[in-house]
């Protein structure tokens, strides 16, 4: 019995595949009306572009609800609003103004030598309430 | 030391451009290169700017050293040049082995790192002796079904070698003068894939800066660095083909 979980090689050029799988497709495309041939073009060209601008990270998926419901509370492109998030982090940092030292810890990874611990995300209103309960008498908080 | 030669036997494909191209990119990468010219219109050293002679005829019917015969084109570039004489080397060649013999001796003793053949398109007994002198065959061809014959009878001619015993380290197909705009030009690469699979590398786009640096004596590294025939067909945000490309896959084959 073969082994079936060799890997398989390719014995083409990796460069010549892409090349003839894009040759493929101008060819399905001369088969298409002007119009749609256009459109198509255009619907590759905005890809392309995009392609550029996209990057994809991993989050904690109370964040990515949260920024969601702000998108649609808002009426802005999520993108948009970690955009902005990015360049207050970005600015803060860049001035020290953001010490990463106490959320660091060791990582076991041997791309990466820390892990953050990342804060839980408060609301203004969770916010006050913790600075109230700082500020009360702890018996009082207990009553 | 490797012997690498340039060929196809219909004319017109792209041999001597590849050959001088390739051989300037190694010897600006710091390989000693001597490129021979096996074709008796001499267009080898007019691409680099010399005026054709008589060096094979010298070499192998007047029986001269390599040395008093070749013209340093470049840094770490000679050129063992020909011109209408060749015709009787061929001759020589067919007459007897001695002739094949006393090249292969004077041009793996030149103290080279490597030597390339350029090729003339025909299949006479000084394109034999060339093929059986390689390691490896580099050929070039256009995407029309006649190139792409005369490449067929280069691959037939390698394996009638084969089995006389004489085994190249291997060979490549390089596209040239490539147009991906055309429906021949993706039928006939379709076909060279299906054919020959890994044989096949990426090709050189139609360019015609390529056809302009001869008429100039320079080479492409210096009339067009930049070229679209050395930079490769853009593809998103990467470049396919190119000699720039080739000659990277090119070192690895001579290093390997």
């Amino acid at each position: 019995m073969p082994k079936s979980n060799l890997p398989r090689r390719d014995s083409i050029d990796p460069e010549v595949s892409a090349l003839l799988k894009e040759m493929e497709q101008r060819q399905v495309d001369a088969q298409m009306p002007r119009r749609e041939r256009e459109k198509k073009a255009r619907e590759r060209q905005k890809i392309a572009d995009r392609r550029e601008r996209r990057a994809t990270y991993d989050l904690p998926p109370h964040i990515r609800n949260q920024i969601s419901d702000l998108s649609t509370r808002l009426s802005i492109p999520a993108s948009q609003l970690v955009t902005l998030a990015l360049i207050r982090f970005l600015e803060s940092f860049n001035a020290g103004g953001l010490d990463l030292g106490p959320l660091k810890t060791p990582s076991r990874s041997p791309r990466y030598d820390w892990n953050l611990v990342i804060p839980d995300l408060q609301t203004d209103d969770q916010k006050r309430n913790k600075k109230r309960s700082r500020s009360l008498p702890v018996e009082k908080v207990v009553n | 030391m490797k012997i690498v030669s340039f060929a196809n036997q219909k004319g017109g494909v792209g041999k001597t451009t590849t050959a001088v191209t390739l051989a300037h990119g190694l010897a600006l990468a710091g390989r000693r290169v001597l490129l021979v010219d096996m074709d008796s219109q001499g267009h080898v050293a007019l691409s680099l700017g010399l005026p054709k002679s008589p060096g094979l005829f010298g070499l192998i019917c007047e029986k001269r050293d390599l040395s008093s015969l070749v013209v340093g084109a470049r840094d770490n570039l000679d050129v063992l040049p020909s011109d209408k004489h060749t015709a009787a080397v061929q001759n020589e060649f067919a007459k007897s082995p001695s002739g094949s013999v006393r090249f292969l001796e004077a041009i793996t003793g030149g103290g080279y790192d490597v030597v390339l053949l350029d090729m003339a398109p025909s299949l006479d007994s000084l394109h034999a002796s060339g093929l059986l002198s390689s390691n490896w065959v580099v050929i070039p061809t256009r995407m029309d079904s006649l190139s792409v014959d005369g490449l067929q009878e280069v691959i037939r001619s390698m394996g009638e070698f084969s089995r006389r015993g004489h085994s190249l380290e291997g060979y490549c197909i390089l596209p040239t003068f490539f147009d991906r705009t055309t429906r021949e030009t993706y039928l006939q690469f379709q076909g060279l894939i299906q054919t020959f699979g890994g044989h096949l590398w990426p090709p050189i786009p139609q360019d015609t800066r390529v056809r302009e640096a001869p008429a100039y004596g320079r080479t492409l590294w210096e009339y067009a660095p930049a070229c679209l025939a050395m930079k490769g067909l853009p593809e998103d945000r990467r470049r396919i083909g190119g000699y720039r490309q080739i000659l990277t896959k090119f070192m690895e084959v001579l290093d390997a």
